[in-house]
C-alpha cells in the first residue's frame, strides 16, 4: 500500500511537470528539451534554502519556482532567435549547463554526494510525513497547476499561444509580439517545473543531480507526446501510464540492475513508435510542429 | 604544461572530428540532427572490446587482431546505421515528417540502443588491455624537451583520423558516389531528376557516416575505458562541433572538432576537468545566438536558419 502511494506521489509529481512542459511544447510549439532543467533549480534553491537558512519549504518552494523562472528568462531569450530543431539543441543544451553546474559546483550542492536530509512540509506545526498526507498535498498542487495552465490555454492568451503554434508570422501580422508570449510560456513552464521539482526534493528528503539529467527532460518530453500534444487531460493520462507502466516490471520479480535499463528501453521504443504511426499522441488534437 | 593540454586538445579533438564528420555526411543528405549517431560510436566500441577480449591462441600478434576488431567493428556499425536508417528514418521519410519528429526518434533510437548495451554488458566501466602501447614517448624538439607526452595510440588516433579526412575528402570530391551525395546534398529533387536515386545515396551516406562514427569509438576504446553511457557526450561534441564549424560542411566539422577540443581542454587548465561539458556548450550557445551558421557555414544554411 505504502509502495502504491509513493508511485502516486511521484506520478502527481510528474503530472504537473508534463502540464508544463505540455503548455510549452503542446500548445505553443517550442520544442523544449531541457524542462528537467526548472525543475532541478526548483528543488536545489528550496532545499539549500531549507537546509542552509532553516527557511520554511512553503516559502522555499515559492523562491525555488522564482528562480526557476528567472533562469528560463536566460533560455528562453536565446530560443527567441531560433528556429525548429535549433531550439531543441539550444534548450538541451542548457539542460546539460544546468545539470553540469549542480553536479560541480560542489562547495554548493555537495555534488555529485547530493543533499541529504532535507526537511518535509508542515502544517501549523504539523508534519507532513505520512505518505498518504503528501499525496493529498500533491493532489492539490496537481489541481492549482491543472487550474491555472487550464485558465491559461482557455484564454486569448492561449488563443495567442495556439496562433502562434500554427502560424507564427501570421500572428506577426496581426500584430502581436510573439518574442514576449514565447519568453513568458517559458517563465510559466519553468515556474511549475520549479514547483515540482521542489515537491520532489521535500517528498524525497534527498537530492542529487542524477534526478535531473538531460534524459529526464527527454521522459517528460514522452510524457508530453505520449498523452498529446495540447491535451491536458492527455498530459494526466500520459504521465499516469508512464510512471505506472514500468513499476509494472518490479511486480515481474525483476532485479534494479535489469528493470531500470528495461524501463528505459520501454521509453525509447515507445518515442520511436509514438513518431512512427502516432506524433500526436494518444489523446492529441494538434499534429506535431 | 600548456603543450600538453593542446596536444591532449588535439587527440580529443581528432575523435571529435570522426564523429562530427560522420554527422554531417548523413545530416548533408537526410537534413535532420541524427542522435543516433552517438550509439553507433558506443556500438563501435563495443564490437571492438568484445572482438578483442576473446581468447583465441592464434592471435598472438596483437595487430592482426586489432586490424580484425577494427573491421569487424566499422563493417559491423555500418550495417547498424543503414538498419536504423531503414527501420525508422525510412518510413518517416515517406511520411514526410518534419525535422523534429525525426530529432526524437532518434533520441529514441539512442535510448533503446543504449539500454540494451547497458543490459548486455552492464553498466559498469570495461577496459581493453593494450598493454605496452599505452607507453608515452617524451616529445621533444631539436633536443629540447617540451614537456609533453604522447602514447603509441594516441598517435594512431592522430594518424587514423587524420587518414579518414582526407580519404573522405577525396572520395567526396573525386569519385562518382561522393558527386552523386553532392549531388542530393545540393538539391535532392533535381538530383533525381537527372538519375540519381536520393535512396540509395542515403543509404550510402548512413553506411559511411556510421562508419565513421563506429571508427572513433574504436579508437576512443583503446585510449580509454569504455561505458554504456560514452555516446552521449560523444553525440553532442560532434553536433557542436558541426555547428561551430557550420552545419553540413565536411570541412567546418573538421575545424570544428579540433576547436572543440582544443578549447575544452585549454579551458580546464584554469577550472576542473568537471566543467568540460559545461564549456562545450557555452560555446554551442553563444555560437547558436551570435553565428548559427557557423565558421565555415555555407550560404544555404545562412538563409535557413
Amino acid at each position: 500500500m505504502e509502495y502504491l502511494l509513493h508511485i502516486l506521489v511521484i506520478a502527481g509529481i510528474y503530472i504537473i511537470l508534463t502540464l508544463s512542459l505540455n503548455l510549452i511544447v503542446g500548445y505553443t510549439g517550442l520544442p523544449a528539451l531541457g524542462h528537467a532543467a526548472f525543475s532541478c533549480v526548483g528543488a536545489y534553491v528550496s532545499s539549500l534554502l531549507a537546509l542552509n537558512f532553516g527557511i520554511s519549504p512553503w516559502i522555499g518552494l515559492l523562491i525555488g519556482a522564482c528562480v526557476a523562472m528567472l533562469i528560463s528568462i536566460v533560455v528562453g531569450f536565446p530560443s527567441l532567435r531560433l528556429k525548429g530543431d535549433y531550439i531543441a539543441l539550444a534548450t538541451f543544451g542548457f539542460g546539460v549547463i544546468i545539470y553540469s553546474v549542480a553536479k560541480n559546483w560542489v562547495s554548493l550542492t555537495r555534488g555529485p554526494m547530493g543533499l541529504p536530509g532535507i526537511p518535509g512540509f508542515s502544517i501549523f506545526g504539523y508534519q507532513i510525513s505520512e505518505i498518504w498526507a503528501y499525496l493529498i498535498l500533491v493532489i492539490i498542487f496537481v489541481i492549482i497547476t491543472i487550474f491555472i495552465i487550464g485558465r491559461i490555454v482557455n484564454s486569448p492568451f492561449g488563443r495567442i499561444l495556439r496562433s502562434i503554434r500554427e502560424d507564427e508570422i501570421a500572428s506577426e501580422a496581426l500584430g502581436k509580439n510573439t518574442a514576449k508570449y514565447k519568453l513568458l510560456v517559458f517563465m510559466i513552464g519553468a515556474f511549475f517545473a520549479g514547483i515540482g521539482g521542489s515537491l520532489y526534493a521535500h517528498y524525497i528528503t534527498f537530492i542529487d543531480p542524477s534526478s535531473f539529467t538531460v534524459m529526464e527532460s527527454i521522459t517528460i518530453l514522452l510524457m508530453v507526446i505520449f498523452g498529446g500534444m495540447g491535451s491536458i487531460s492527455g498530459s494526466i493520462v500520459g504521465a499516469m501510464i508512464l510512471v505506472i507502466l514500468p513499476e509494472l516490471l518490479r511486480f515481474l520479480g525483476m532485479p534494479s540492475s535489469i528493470a531500470a535499463p528495461m524501463r528505459q528501453m520501454i521509453y525509447g521504443l515507445l518515442l520511436v513508435i509514438l513518431m512512427l504511426k502516432r506524433p500526436k499522441g494518444l489523446l492529441g488534437r494538434y499534429r506535431f510542429i | 604544461m600548456i603543450l600538453q593540454l593542446i596536444l591532449n586538445g588535439i587527440i580529443a579533438g581528432s575523435i571529435y572530428a570522426l564523429v562530427a564528420l560522420g554527422f554531417t555526411v548523413i545530416y548533408r543528405t537526410v537534413k535532420f540532427f541524427n542522435f543516433a549517431h552517438g550509439i553507433v560510436y558506443t556500438v563501435g566500441a563495443y564490437v571492438a572490446y568484445s572482438v578483442l577480449t576473446l581468447d583465441f591462441r592464434q592471435w598472438t600478434v596483437d595487430y592482426v587482431k586489432w586490424g580484425v576488431a577494427i573491421l569487424i567493428g566499422v563493417i559491423g556499425v555500418g550495417v547498424l546505421g543503414i538498419l536504423i536508417d531503414r527501420l525508422v528514418y525510412f518510413p518517416l521519410r515517406k511520411k514526410k515528417a518534419s525535422n523534429l519528429i525525426f530529432l526524437l526518434a532518434s533520441f529514441g533510437v539512442f535510448i533503446f540502443l543504449q539500454n540494451l548495451i547497458q543490459l548486455i554488458y552492464g553498466a559498469q566501466i570495461l577496459t581493453i588491455r593494450t598493454g605496452p602501447v599505452k607507453e608515452g614517448h617524451q616529445l621533444s624538439l631539436f633536443g629540447y624537451d617540451l614537456n609533453a607526452i604522447i602514447t603509441n595510440i594516441q598517435i594512431l588516433i592522430l594518424f587514423v583520423s587524420l587518414g579518414v579526412m582526407v580519404g573522405l575528402w577525396v572520395f567526396i570530391h573525386k569519385t562518382k558516389l561522393g558527386k552523386a551525395m553532392r549531388a542530393v546534398s545540393d538539391d535532392s529533387i533535381a538530383a533525381s531528376v537527372v538519375g540519381i536515386n536520393p535512396e540509395k545515396i542515403i543509404t550510402a551516406s548512413f553506411a559511411i557516416g556510421s562508419a565513421l562514427a563506429g571508427a572513433a569509438g574504436i579508437l576512443i576504446s583503446l585510449e580509454t575505458n569504455i561505458e554504456p553511457t560514452m555516446g552521449f557526450s560523444a553525440i553532442l561534441k560532434g553536433i557542436i562541433a558541426s555547428i561551430i564549424g557550420g552545419i553540413g560542411s565536411i570541412p567546418g566539422a573538421m575545424f570544428g572538432g579540433f576547436f572543440l577540443g582544443i578549447v575544452e581542454n585549454l579551458g580546464i587548465w584554469k577550472i576542473q576537468a568537471g566543467w568540460k561539458d559545461c564549456i562545450s556548450f557555452v560555446i554551442l550557445i553563444i555560437f547558436l545566438l551570435f553565428r548559427p551558421y557557423g565558421i565555415l557555414g555555407t550560404k544555404i544554411e545562412r538563409e535557413t536558419v
